[in-house]
């Protein structure tokens, strides 16, 4: 179990004029062995956050660490793995399933004890280990969800970061993804930081929530006391947006 | 269908392979057969007209003119295939280079290579044949690097288009080498294209090599390839003037069947080409046809008792007819069948659909993407398109039976709006919104340009849009997201509409957006007294909206009842999508409920469409579509109505 | 200030960014012209007045091309001799490059102009119309057959079709004439042998813009709104197809501006293509140098105006581009 940290996180795009402040001066703390919900609306920079953690995003300033030190963002270990939204990007479709997974495996594993690890893997997210040997387009959204899971979980990471992992998929296949991932929290003790622009879905998911608006991180703490009592006028306006959220319906 | 058979699948394709594969034989055997004849020369018979000794008839030195077409295939295809490498390799290279090199480096290739594509091929070969001067070798480096460009940024496009995708930034994040990555992931995704517009740009090099041996810049005497006769025919063109005719020939059908192999190949996979030849219709076809059912015989069920004593029991058909003919509704629909033509046959998204909406009444339908949701939308307002076909009982609106096949344009301009799901795409990105909105006060309110526009700004107002006036004249990419939605609203009430039919309006919005948005079609209906349709994905978005929630399955209504009881609601896959989808009330100590499998696929409709995924299924239902039972408003489609409720 | 004052002036610093991108790309085609010489292997002199040469005129032509100076300041003469008009003098008929050109210029622009007018005036009504026509899979033998006779028609290349023409119209009907450029009937084979290909090309390409569009969901709109199809046609789907189309017939228009060096010969066109020919072969390399300049400026031109007019029908071209 660890402890990602954000300190003090600013990314920019673009020079000059054009320059854009994604994540500015953002600190948040996902405690070891719990879920995190980071809710935000689109461009409030919460999925930037989520890339600066793995280096898919430059950190002009600040620190990202997991237990005290910098998150390694090059060699072939990687304590820190993110599951994608749409897993029929996140999936080559020229690579098997088992393939895909045994890539991101630890190293030095002879090619049984890959195999053996791809099947517990494809188990664990409740496919059938037979399955390795399907390419992506075999599958349904809902399965190759499963995979990309599998995946993540193969780099034996300490930290997943799980960015709007149910918003490609239809809503009947959602909740046994959701189900799934919550039950692996508590299995293997994961810390994961969920981002979602669902705020129903992070109350189910998280203990803690934090909300992004514009670059900024405005308010953070334990889930039902944020959605029962927002101290933000932005997150008390969130809740105030859910649907069916006591609001008079729009009957005359 | 195995890769082959799906790339030769039309007879065109077969075509051109065939004749490329008679291009690369003749290449090998002309110069055995015929080599000898294409060398005599007979000075009594010179620049002869076609005969039966000479079939294309003779040149200047009396040799046999087919002769030396056909031997001439050898050099013609070696010197393509040359050129041809010579430009694929460069231009993999260049392409390949932002990967490689890194970002400034990377830039600059970029720029030049964007900067030598704006140059016709013909420009840069004749620049690097005056560098390497005349001759064979020398035009073929000068194609092949004149050429690089061109799959230069094909390359650049396939690269990157790889690298934006998520597996690579998975692969990245899961410690895969910069190397493995190369060569594991970008080259199997952009080898196929890469080798199939290779084809299809030989074609174009053969072409152009032809055009500068006929230049005199190619092949030099004695040596000769295609382009070299063309210009030996052209010089005796007063004396036997159709001479140019065979080697003419032989360019055109071998640069056809290279082309035409690579393109064929190219659109049966889908892949993206250099010159854009692919044809679009078949895109637009794949696009307008939402998945691919097989349309099962669905003749009317016949009339069952259910278990359940109130509830009872009304032919699948025939719905509701005996106890309300939808004469006092807004809308009235009645067997509506949406049908679209597939590669296997007719399928019907759509199957059978009917419900009413009461003047001023809010009506959600939800389903999942392929439930025929938006299909049923776009059936209703008569926008379903050749070749989708619609069938129905009957479809009355406002009074008019717009089944009848006369058409109601003005009816439905004026008393009918649409919102669709994408502001970003729905409005007219050249045309000012002002004016988009006023289009429609000219066509269906009798309105001046003047009033017209006036109206317009109005209506702008009314949907919340500040400074309305500004706006007006504004183009849509000036416009949020949101704001666009709301002039998509503000279109819908530009004239007196008395339904308005909102397809996923809020879908592609932000929460608060989304909020913002359906407040203010709720408020639109309260202050016009306008029926609204809302159709949707989300239950909480209909739920909070609307009074009566449609539910479809499978191309069916499965249940249409008072949006207040959708927790207690009849059929299992209404209670199920309910139950799946947490909201701001779950119970987080508990898991979520699931619904098993998938929605249904290609032809696996039998019986009850939900019945594969049902808890409750038994034959019955697998064997039979499920009669509709009603109670009061509450309308259900299942055999189990009484043990759901229960 | 008024909004449409406001786009004029998005427009014109467009047009600002445009023409520093201009001068730019016209840089480098002249530094490209310039270094094309040197990259000649061997010495291009040499090459020019052959073996049998005397070292003395040899070393005479050298030092009349400026090659023995220092190759900044053969560089530099280089550009100033473009301001002043000074490309150089022919090898081979020793008088100066721009008097060629001067004369040979107008007589390919008078070709290509009238065949890109042509192709744009048979090509976009073709394709507007086959689209309509064969749009959402309608009409499918319509389809097949145009786009089957447009593949074939464009494969053809311009020489071919002239050959063909001379054959059918000089020779053997003995309509037209078929060499040379003498009034108004002489231009006639050459043009349409040059726009014929494009036609095929450029109307297939306008019909598959068109058919994207008709397929966006703004033309859904527009059907929505119940107007009449042909202002869908003509206010919604054309305009927006045409963009696309205008990027497109700019490269057309460039690519036959080059294209007429196979037509000029075939037809013994007096233009730039047949002086360029000539002097390859000739390996009179001042000629070929200012030949291609003349030709890469152009093309450079063409470009920035059909980016500027674009700029002016489309709002977004303007924002999104430099």
């Amino acid at each position: 179990m660890s402890e990602l940290k954000f300190s003090h996180v600013t990314v920019h795009f673009g020079t000059g004029r054009r320059r854009i402040t994604a994540v500015d001066d953002v600190s948040l703390v996902v405690p070891r062995g719990s879920i995190l919900g980071l809710v935000g609306e689109s461009g409030s920079g919460k999925s930037t956050l989520a890339r600066a953690a793995v280096g898919l995003a430059p950190v002009h300033a600040g620190s990202i660490t997991l237990d005290g030190d910098p998150v390694p963002t090059r060699g072939s270990y990687r304590p820190l793995q993110m599951v994608f939204q749409d897993p029929t990007a996140s999936l080559d479709p020229r690579l098997t399933i088992g393939a895909a997974i045994a890539e991101v495996a630890p190293r030095g594993l002879t090619r049984a004890g890959r195999a053996a690890e791809v099947a517990r893997l494809l188990e664990l997210v409740h496919l059938e280990a037979g399955q390795a040997a399907a390419f992506p387009g075999q599958l349904s959204g809902g399965q190759r969800q499963r995979v990309a899971l599998a995946r993540a979980l193969a780099g034996t990471p300490k930290v997943i970061i799980a960015d709007e992992i149910t918003s490609s998929l239809d809503v009947s296949i959602q909740g046994a993804i959701l189900n799934l991932v919550r039950d692996l929290v508590a299995e293997i003790g994961l810390t994961l930081l969920f981002i979602s622009h669902n705020l129903a879905v992070v109350r189910y998911m998280a203990s803690r929530v934090a909300v992004m608006q514009g670059g900024h991180l405005v308010e953070e703490g334990p889930t039902a006391l944020v959605m029962a009592n927002p101290a933000h006028p932005y997150t008390r306006q969130l809740l105030a947006a859910v649907p069916g959220a006591d609001k008079p319906k729009g009957t005359p | 269908m195995t890769r082959v058979q799906k790339m030769l699948g039309t007879p065109l394709a077969r075509t051109a392979a065939v004749l490329l594969g008679l291009v690369a034989v003749l290449a090998v055997l002309a110069p055995v057969i015929w080599g000898r004849r294409a060398e005599t020369v007979d000075m009594t018979g010179i620049l002869a007209p076609p005969s039966a000794a000479h079939w294309a008839g003779t040149d200047g030195l009396g040799r046999d003119l087919l002769a030396r077409v056909l031997v001439a295939t050898r050099l013609t295809l070696l010197l393509t295939l040359e050129a041809t490498a010579i430009g694929v390799v460069a231009g993999f290279l260049l392409g390949a280079a932002p990967f490689l090199l890194g970002r400034v480096l990377g830039r600059a290739v970029t720029w030049l290579i964007g900067m030598a594509v704006a140059f016709p091929g013909i420009l840069l070969a004749l620049f690097f044949a005056v560098i390497f001067g005349t001759g064979a070798a020398s035009a073929a480096l000068a194609l092949g690097l004149a050429s690089a460009p061109a799959f230069a940024r094909l390359c650049q496009t396939l690269v990157a288009g790889v690298l934006a995708r998520d597996f690579i930034a998975a692969a990245q994040i899961g410690g895969v080498g910069r190397f493995r990555i190369l060569f594991r992931h970008i080259l199997p995704n952009i080898g196929a294209p890469l080798a199939v517009n290779a084809t299809a740009g030989a074609g174009s090099i053969l072409l152009s090599f032809a055009g500068l041996s006929f230049l005199g810049l190619g092949v030099q005497p004695p040596a000769y390839d295609w382009g070299r006769l063309m210009m030996e025919c052209l010089q005796s063109v007063y004396v036997y003037p159709l001479a140019s005719l065979t080697p003419g020939l032989a360019v055109v059908l071998a640069g056809l069947a290279f082309n035409l192999t690579g393109e064929t190949i190219a659109h049966s996979l889908g892949i993206v080409t250099m010159s854009g030849l692919r044809g679009q219709s078949r895109r637009a076809r794949a696009a307008s046809r939402p998945g691919s059912r097989r349309a099962g015989p669905t003749g009317p069920a016949s009339v069952r008792t259910s278990g359940a004593s109130d509830w009872p029991v009304v032919p699948a058909d025939v719905e509701l007819t005996s106890q309300d003919d939808g004469a006092a509704a807004l809308l009235s629909v009645r067997g509506l069948r949406v049908t679209f033509p597939t590669e296997s046959g007719w399928v019907s998204p759509v199957r059978g659909v009917s419900f009413d909406i009461a003047p001023g009444e809010a009506v959600g339908l939800v389903g999942e993407s392929g439930s025929g949701k938006s299909l049923t939308a776009l059936a209703v307002a008569q926008l379903i398109e050749f070749p989708g076909r619609v069938a129905a009982d009957a479809v009355r609106f406002a009074g008019a039976e717009l089944t009848d096949g006369t058409s109601h344009r003005h009816l439905l301009g004026t008393s009918l709006a649409m919102v669709f799901q994408d502001p970003m795409t729905s409005l007219n990105p050249t045309r000012r919104v002002g004016a988009q909105l006023a289009e429609l006060g000219r066509a269906h309110g009798g309105l001046n340009r003047r009033a017209a526009l006036a109206r317009a700004v109005d209506r702008l107002e009314a949907v919340r849009i500040p400074e309305p006036a500004r706006r007006a004249r504004q183009y849509p990419h000036e416009f949020s997201g949101g704001m666009r939605q709301r002039a998509m609203i503000g279109l819908g009430v530009m004239l007196n509409p008395r339904l308005i039919i909102a397809d996923e309006p809020t879908t592609a919005l932000d929460v608060t957006v989304q909020a913002q948005v359906l407040d203010l079609l709720a408020s639109i209906r309260r202050r016009d007294g306008v029926a609204l349709w809302l159709i949707s994905h989300d239950v909480s978005v209909v739920a909070a909206v609307c009074d009566r929630t449609l539910v479809m399955y499978g191309g069916r209504i499965v249940e249409d009842l008072p949006t207040a009881r959708l927790r207690t609601a009849a059929h299992p896959y209404t209670r199920a999508l309910v139950a799946a989808v947490p909201t701001m009330t779950t119970d987080v100590t508990a898991p979520l409920a699931t619904i098993p499998g998938r929605p249904p696929g290609p032809g696996e409709l039998s019986g009850c469409a939900f019945a594969p995924r049902c808890p409750l299924a038994d034959d019955r239902c697998r064997a039979e579509e499920p009669a509709v039972v009603s109670a009061g408003a509450h309308r259900v489609a299942c055999w189990h109505v009484a043990e759901a409720v229960r | 200030m008024s909004p449409s004052a406001v786009l004029q002036n998005r427009w014109v610093r467009f047009a600002f960014r445009r023409a520093g991108r201009l001068v730019v790309s016209l840089w480098v085609v002249v530094t490209a012209a310039f270094f094309m010489i040197h990259l000649i292997p061997g010495d291009p002199v040499r090459g020019a007045l052959g073996i049998s040469a005397a070292p003395e005129i040899v070393a005479a032509q050298r030092e009349a091309l400026g090659l023995n100076r220092p190759l900044w300041d053969q560089y530099r003469r280089f550009i100033s001799g473009l301001f002043t008009g000074d490309l150089g003098n022919s090898i081979l008929k020793r008088q100066p490059v721009w008097e060629t050109i001067a004369v040979r210029l107008p007589a390919t622009v008078s070709l290509a102009v009238p065949a890109f007018l042509l192709a744009l005036l048979v090509a976009v009504p073709l394709g507007v119309a086959m689209a309509v026509i064969t749009r959402n899979g309608r009409a499918r033998r319509a389809e097949l057959g145009f786009v089957g006779t447009s593949v074939v028609l464009g494969t053809i290349p311009d020489f071919l079709y002239g050959c063909l023409f001379i054959a059918l119209f000089g020779i053997s009907l003995k309509w037209l004439p078929v060499a040379g450029r003498r009034g108004v009937s002489s231009y006639i084979l050459p043009v349409v042998s040059l726009a014929i290909g494009a036609i095929a090309i450029l109307a297939r390409i306008v019909r598959v813009e068109v058919l994207a569009v008709l397929n966006t969901d703004y033309v859904r709109t527009a059907r929505a709104k119940r107007l009449p199809a042909w202002q869908i046609y003509l206010k919604h789907a054309v305009p927006n197809a045409l963009t696309a189309t205008l990027t497109l017939s700019g490269m057309l228009l460039a690519t036959m501006c080059v294209s007429t060096v196979f037509v000029e010969n075939v037809f013994a066109w007096p233009g730039l293509g047949q002086t360029i020919v000539t002097a390859i072969t000739s390996k009179d390399f001042p000629v070929a140098q200012a030949v291609i300049l003349v030709y890469g400026a152009g093309v450079i031109i063409i470009n920035t105006v059909v980016d500027l007019i674009l700029a002016l029908l489309d709002p977004r071209s303007a924002v999104s581009e430099g």
